[in-house]
């Protein structure tokens, strides 16, 4: 009750014409970051943030946090339709997405993700306004141990993303785990793997391993298909151009299990988004009548990740806005903006400013109806960049991964990385590796491995810290399941050919 | 005769007096504002901030440009810095990893004595805080409890040449106790664990604990400052509470590169004194908590000296490898 009364207070701030129209900039620009790889809405808000010193510090919220959800609406796009990961958390997005537009669906994938997006944003949302003082104090709850279990378990996920071969998989991810620990190690401050230059203390970003592998590789190894002269089709009509009933059926779960999943991985400070799309992704696929299908353009392979991904946005404000703990990036940058203003987001934050909390939560709200208004009628438009010849289509990709990954660092050192990582790609494609193993062991590989150091260092070097603690215990079970599950799988296929040969 | 010899010198005094103002630097165009950070990262804000105070208030002729050179845990910044030699256009955020970083990175090629040191801005106080419902009501407490029970309290915080571990170090030293640290690479992980009943303890910036001491999840024991924080008239420092260890500052200030006359150097100077005095810099101040740390270019030369030998043995004492 006492949340209705808020949020009826919040949309009347936030439906003030000013607000509205800050909530439109911010979404708007969002959008067309999201849609840019290489700068990320950190970046956008933190460069923006002198700005809104002379606005109320309301509207200033509900601009920069449309920039936050709005560049994960955007993300997508050049992830479907040209394997270019916009932003990090797309990169699961890329797995079926980009298949989707190679089999001239690509329309339909970019109006899933919209869906998608719209559903679970506002999943989050809800989310955020309802749970938000007790869900703060589940997170808390979440120590060391019980992110080294959930990060096994996402690593665990490989079975899942595996192709044919479950070692070439495996191998793949050991790399990424490898990349994962290069740089200064925070425990120790000493370098690893840094071959004696400054340019690798700070390891190698992951964006750059992201476009390199999946976009570089990808235009590198169609190249090679030259003279065949496939152009991507792109169906006439703007029919064609939307999910179907059916499409939109099968997703029907995926949109629950983004929305679900994306919000608690954000409530925990120090998961993050692109951990949320891969675990999403796992879970459809392992509930999935067809997993085998997952990867070569099925609809809730797009609508689980993009769900999740904004979702997310909802659960990691829980933290932010009730304890004033950041958990990604973007959250940091908006916590040093509200000091500027002058407001600090803690445990008295919605007492306090009610008018700021409720205004953000029903701007929300607002925001996410206007993204999916102001992306539906575009997706035409994007479509349209199928039908560019290759000639001049791969060209322009390399452009926009080289000008993406300069924009992250503006460093000439990462567009060299980016090429090596570009020919990796395209040689993992060439041996048959999965790409997707790679970055999951890239994303959980660093957090894994503090998570780890750190549970041992509470326990003065004691294993059992991690079976002694029941949510760190469950995950880790369920983690052992997933590891063993192909091998059921195989057992059981074994056995059901010795019966038919036996009989 | 006796008058007008007066009269001369007067005048030769009316134009040495006046010379420096003929000579005098000025930028001319765009002054390049170099931060170790990405957008966002704090040296990045307080630089944004700054830049915008010099527009609002007109103090400086051109626009300060910030500059993001992040990577190599701020060493690329520095050698831009260092690399700039000679350029009256560049000035940089300084902080106490670029004193303290290259003495743990065999991969620096420059330090701080490779710029010209221009001014020292703020100082950043820090708390020593429990949770509101630990048995330590004091510092006292938790460091007997410490030696009573060695290694079995634990502390959160950042890296280990980080001023939390710092801070751990010289009160192991002063007093024979021990407890565990474990580092967190985001301020807002560490207060998440010591929240949760993770940890026992953290070096906490004021700003980031003031709602959790109000809303009275947090208990504040001592401070790590010079005097009392107007905040927190009440919690005693860590020499106050009887613990006899430096003070461990947190510093932030402006260099530039090497190679460039001493009226350039004092132009910034001048441009940074006035920038302090505005009242929305001391707004700043005081909504952060920082302490005001203006100091000049000559002082600030010694400060470096003395600042980097003290960190020097304090992180060999550390356990880190020191490399120069």
């Amino acid at each position: 009750m006492e949340a209705l009364i808020g949020l009826g207070q919040g949309f009347a701030v936030a439906l003030q014409p000013m607000n509205l129209f800050w909530c439109f900039i911010g979404v708007f620009l969002g959008t067309v970051i999201g849609v840019l790889p290489g700068l990320g809405p950190a970046a956008t808000i933190a460069m923006l943030l002198p700005l809104t010193f002379n606005m109320p510090p309301t509207s200033a919220v509900i601009m920069l946090a449309g920039i936050y959800y709005g560049a994960k609406y955007g993300g997508s796009t050049t992830a479907i339709l040209l394997n270019v990961p916009g932003e990090s958390a797309s990169v699961v997005t890329c797995l079926d997405g980009y298949q989707m537009a190679r089999k001239g669906r690509g329309g339909a994938a970019l109006g899933i993700a919209a869906i998608s997006s719209f559903v679970a944003g506002t999943f989050g949302v809800l989310g955020l306004m309802l749970l938000a003082p007790p869900l703060a104090k589940f997170a808390l709850t979440f120590s060391s141990p019980e992110y080294f279990a959930l990060m096994s378990l996402g690593l665990a996920m490989v079975v899942l993303l595996a192709g044919a071969s479950m070692v070439k998989a495996l191998l793949a991810m050991l790399v990424g785990l490898w990349i994962a620990s290069m740089g200064i190690d925070l425990f120790s401050d000493s370098a690893r793997f840094t071959f004696g230059t400054a340019h690798l203390l700070d390891g190698i970003d992951f964006v750059v391993v992201a476009i390199g592998v999946f976009a570089l590789g990808e235009v590198l190894g169609n190249m090679e298909k030259r003279g065949e002269g496939t152009l991507l089709p792109v169906p006439k009509g703007l029919r064609n151009l939307l999910p179907t009933m059916a499409e939109l059926k099968a997703c029907r779960f995926a949109f629950v299990n983004g929305s679900v999943i994306g919000f608690l991985i954000g409530v925990l400070p120090g998961a993050g988004s692109t951990i949320a799309s891969f675990i999403s992704y796992g879970v459809e696929k392992a509930m999935s009548k067809h997993p085998e299908k997952f990867g070569t353009g099925v609809p809730e392979g797009v609508a689980a990740p993009e769900g999740a991904n904004n979702s997310e946005t909802g659960g990691s404000l829980v933290p932010l806005l009730t304890l004033g703990i950041p958990g990604s990036g973007t959250t940091a940058i908006l916590l040093a903006a509200f000091i500027l203003w002058g407001l600090r987001p803690g445990p008295l934050m919605i007492q306090d400013n009610p008018e700021l909390f409720w205004g953000l939560v029903a701007s929300m709200y607002v925001g996410n109806v206007m993204l999916l208004v102001l992306n539906l009628p575009l997706i035409p438009l994007f479509a349209q960049i199928l039908k560019v010849r290759e000639y001049l289509l791969y060209p322009i990709i390399f452009g926009i991964s080289l000008v993406g990954v300069y924009t992250v660092s503006g460093s000439i050192f990462d567009c060299v990385l980016l090429a090596l990582f570009g020919l990796l790609g395209y040689l993992m494609r060439r041996l048959d590796y999965p790409s997707a193993p790679l970055i999951l062991g890239l994303v959980l590989g660093n957090l894994m491995e503090r998570a780890l150091r750190q549970s041992l260092m509470m326990s003065n070097g004691d294993m059992s810290i991690f079976v002694s603690r029941p949510i760190s215990a469950t995950m880790l079970f369920l983690a052992v399941v997933l590891l063993c599950l192909p091998l059921f799988r195989k057992f059981n296929s074994l056995r059901i050919k010795a019966i038919e040969e036996n009989g | 005769m006796k008058l007008r010899s007066s009269i001369i010198i007067a005048a030769c005094a009316a134009a040495l007096a006046a010379a420096p103002a003929w000579a005098q630097f000025k930028p001319t165009k765009p002054v390049e504002f170099i931060v170790h950070t990405g957008p966002g990262g704090g040296a990045d804000v307080l630089a944004r901030f700054i830049s915008q105070v010099f527009e609002k208030e007109n103090l400086a002729p051109v626009r300060f440009q910030v500059s993001n050179r992040d990577g190599g845990g701020g060493l690329r910044a520095m050698a831009y810095v260092a690399e700039k030699k000679g350029d009256t256009h560049a000035i940089a955020v300084f902080t106490g990893n670029w004193l303290t970083n290259p003495l743990t990175r065999a991969e620096a090629k420059y330090t701080i004595k490779d710029m010209t040191p221009v001014v020292r801005l703020v100082l950043e106080p820090a708390l020593i805080a429990v949770k509101a419902d630990a048995p330590h009501k004091t510092l006292k407490d938790f460091i007997d409890e410490a030696k009573a029970k060695p290694k079995t309290l634990k502390q959160s915080g950042g890296s280990i040449t980080s001023r939390d571990n710092v801070v751990r170090q010289l009160l192991m030293k002063a007093t024979g106790a021990d407890w565990a640290y474990i580092s967190f690479p985001g301020g807002g992980e560490r207060i998440a664990a010591l929240l949760g009943g993770h940890v026992n303890m953290m070096v906490v910036e004021p700003q980031e604990a003031g709602e959790h001491i109000k809303a009275g999840n947090m208990r504040v024991i001592a401070q790590v400052s010079d005097k009392r924080l107007a905040g927190f008239p009440n919690v005693p420092t860590i020499q106050e509470a009887g613990f006899n260890i430096p003070n461990v500052e947190q510093v932030r200030g402006i260099v530039m590169p090497t190679g460039v006359a001493p009226d350039v150097i004092a132009y910034y100077e001048d441009l940074f004194q006035r920038l302090t005095k505005t009242a929305t810099w001391r707004k700043y101040l005081d909504d952060q908590q920082f302490q005001d740390g203006y100091m000049k270019s000559a002082e600030l030369a010694k400060y470096f000296d003395v600042f980097t030998d003290q960190m020097r043995d304090i992180l060999t004492e550390a356990g880190a490898k020191v490399v120069r």
